[in-house]
């Protein structure tokens, strides 16, 4: 457990230091100001056009900083051979596999913090208030986030950066639209949605994770409902990790 | 001791180590030579537990070193080495240091002290992607002796460096060796191989040609004389 907080502080070091991560957030902070001035032309649905877009923004720029950073996390420790430091001492792959997840993860939740900080600012700006569904929100947005850290890394242990980007998008595109699927094969034939089926089951449903209406119309999520989204996202990210790491010891450095 | 009993190691159908064995005595300085090529950087990378022989065992003090707590007892310097680039030097050390068991968290003094020795005490607080070559070298070869292991590997310590950079590396391997360190080495640079070890091994094309005191290998010639000469005569005639 001690080599994976150590791997875990270093990778949040390393990752909070990049100077492209600054880019991003300067980029998310900018549109999240932006969204005031998107508010001020909808005829007097401010409030609900910035929660709506700050939301989503929060999202997009949070999803960019992790598809960004673990894409290439695992690949530069194999390319650049910085393993041969940590895995010629007593370190296990597990270690560097749960270490790299937890360090990446805390960079995404400080980032996703600090969203959420302005983003909070500027609707208190305009007069509203933090409601409880606000905060399930963005809670259930790291957990997606999380799931796809766990799933960059996965991708990682088997792919070039670019492959891994191109992999995650796909299953971020996939695991958003399971539902539109499923209920676009009903009237298909049974081997359609059988093959449907499976891909449900393969792929994180990740509808699961967006929230994002229920906060433009404040209605709070049932905490059982929450709860069974964060143990899915869990579930999901030890899967992830167990098979990034199987794949991570066979693999030749 | 660090027994290596007929290690073999494929890539690609091609043997790049091929039935090779060692037993190197605890405080000695070995030094592993071969042309480029060789499998000096395969073979170090099997004893340090970065990659797995194909066939055949290695031990160091009975522990395989797949084992965490025989790579406890090591410190391993990697040939040409990358870094994190936007850690420090300071904190690069402590984190090696760090992923070691029992170790208690000790004051700065000790890494700077390292850092002094090793001659970039200077650059202690600045980011890694500021490094020079040298400066890399330096710190690759700091972080293998942070923790004060009795078996020290390193993968051609000596590259990249100037002159002085040479001289004070050698200076601190020779204290190594004095306070009954086991080092081995692999490298190119046969002068300094002289300089520095008890015994050798010769490997070309993945065989072990010779291995023992470098006295006996060289019988009053020079080293690097001789090391052509064996190679040469192991190498398949040209057409």
């Amino acid at each position: 457990m001690k080599n994976i907080l150590v791997i875990a502080q270093n990778t949040l070091k390393e990752t909070i230091r990049d100077r492209i991560l600054y880019g991003i957030m300067a980029f998310a902070v900018v549109f999240l100001m932006f969204t005031v001035f998107l508010g001020s032309i909808s005829l007097g649905e401010d409030l609900a056009v910035i929660r709506n877009l700050g939301l989503a923004g929060i999202y997009f720029f949070g999803m960019v900083v992790t598809i960004f950073l673990g894409a290439s996390l695992m690949y530069k420790e194999f390319e650049k051979r910085t393993l041969y430091f940590i895995l010629s001492k007593p370190v296990r792959h597990r270690d560097v596999i749960w270490g790299k997840f937890l360090g990446l993860v805390s960079s995404v939740t400080l980032t996703t913090i600090l969203m959420a900080v302005v983003y909070l600012a500027v609707v208190a700006a305009k007069g509203g208030g933090v409601d409880a569904v606000v905060l399930e929100a963005i809670a259930l947005q790291i957990a997606e986030m999380g799931l796809f850290v766990a799933l960059t890394i996965f991708f990682s242990t088997i792919a070039a950066p670019l492959a891994s980007t191109l992999y995650a998008i796909l299953v971020l595109y996939i695991g958003h639209s399971l539902s539109l699927l499923t209920s676009a094969v009903k009237t298909k034939p049974v081997i359609v949605q059988k093959i449907v089926l499976v891909i449900y089951y393969l792929f994180p449903n990740l509808e699961k994770f967006n929230i994002r209406n229920s906060v433009i119309y404040g209605i709070r999520i049932p905490w059982p409902e929450l709860f069974l989204s964060l143990a899915y996202a869990i579930v999901y990210i030890i899967l992830l990790l167990l098979a990034a790491t199987a794949i991570f010891k066979e693999r030749e450095l | 001791m660090l027994e290596i009993s007929r290690v073999e190691k494929a890539y690609e159908g091609r043997n790049v180590v091929d039935d090779l064995s060692l037993a190197i005595k605890k405080g000695t300085v070995f030094g592993f030579l071969g042309p480029n090529g060789a499998g000096k950087t395969t073979t170090i990378k099997m004893i340090v537990g970065l990659s797995r022989p194909d066939a055949g065992t290695i031990r160091l003090e009975g522990r395989t070193p797949q084992d965490p707590a025989m790579r406890a007892m090591i410190g391993f310097m990697p040939e040409a080495p990358y870094f994190y680039e936007y850690l420090t030097g300071l904190e690069f050390l402590k984190f090696c240091d760090s992923l070691f068991p029992e170790i208690d968290r000790k004051p700065d003094a000790v890494y700077t002290k390292t850092l002094a020795e090793v001659g970039i005490l200077n650059a202690a607080n600045r980011l890694i992607r500021t490094y020079s070559k040298g400066m890399r070298q330096r710190l690759g070869f700091a972080q293998a002796v942070i923790h004060d292991p009795d078996y020290i590997f390193l993968d051609e310590p000596l590259d990249g460096l100037d002159p002085i950079g040479r001289r004070e590396l050698k200076e601190i391997i020779k204290t190594l060796k004095s306070r009954g360190k086991t080092i081995f080495f692999n490298s190119h640079i046969l002068f300094d191989t002289e300089e520095l070890c008890d015994e050798i091994g010769i490997i070309h094309q993945g065989r072990l040609l010779y291995s023992g005191p470098i006295g006996h290998f060289t019988k009053g010639k020079s080293l690097e004389e001789r090391f052509v000469e064996t190679v040469k005569a192991a190498s398949p005639a040209k057409a």
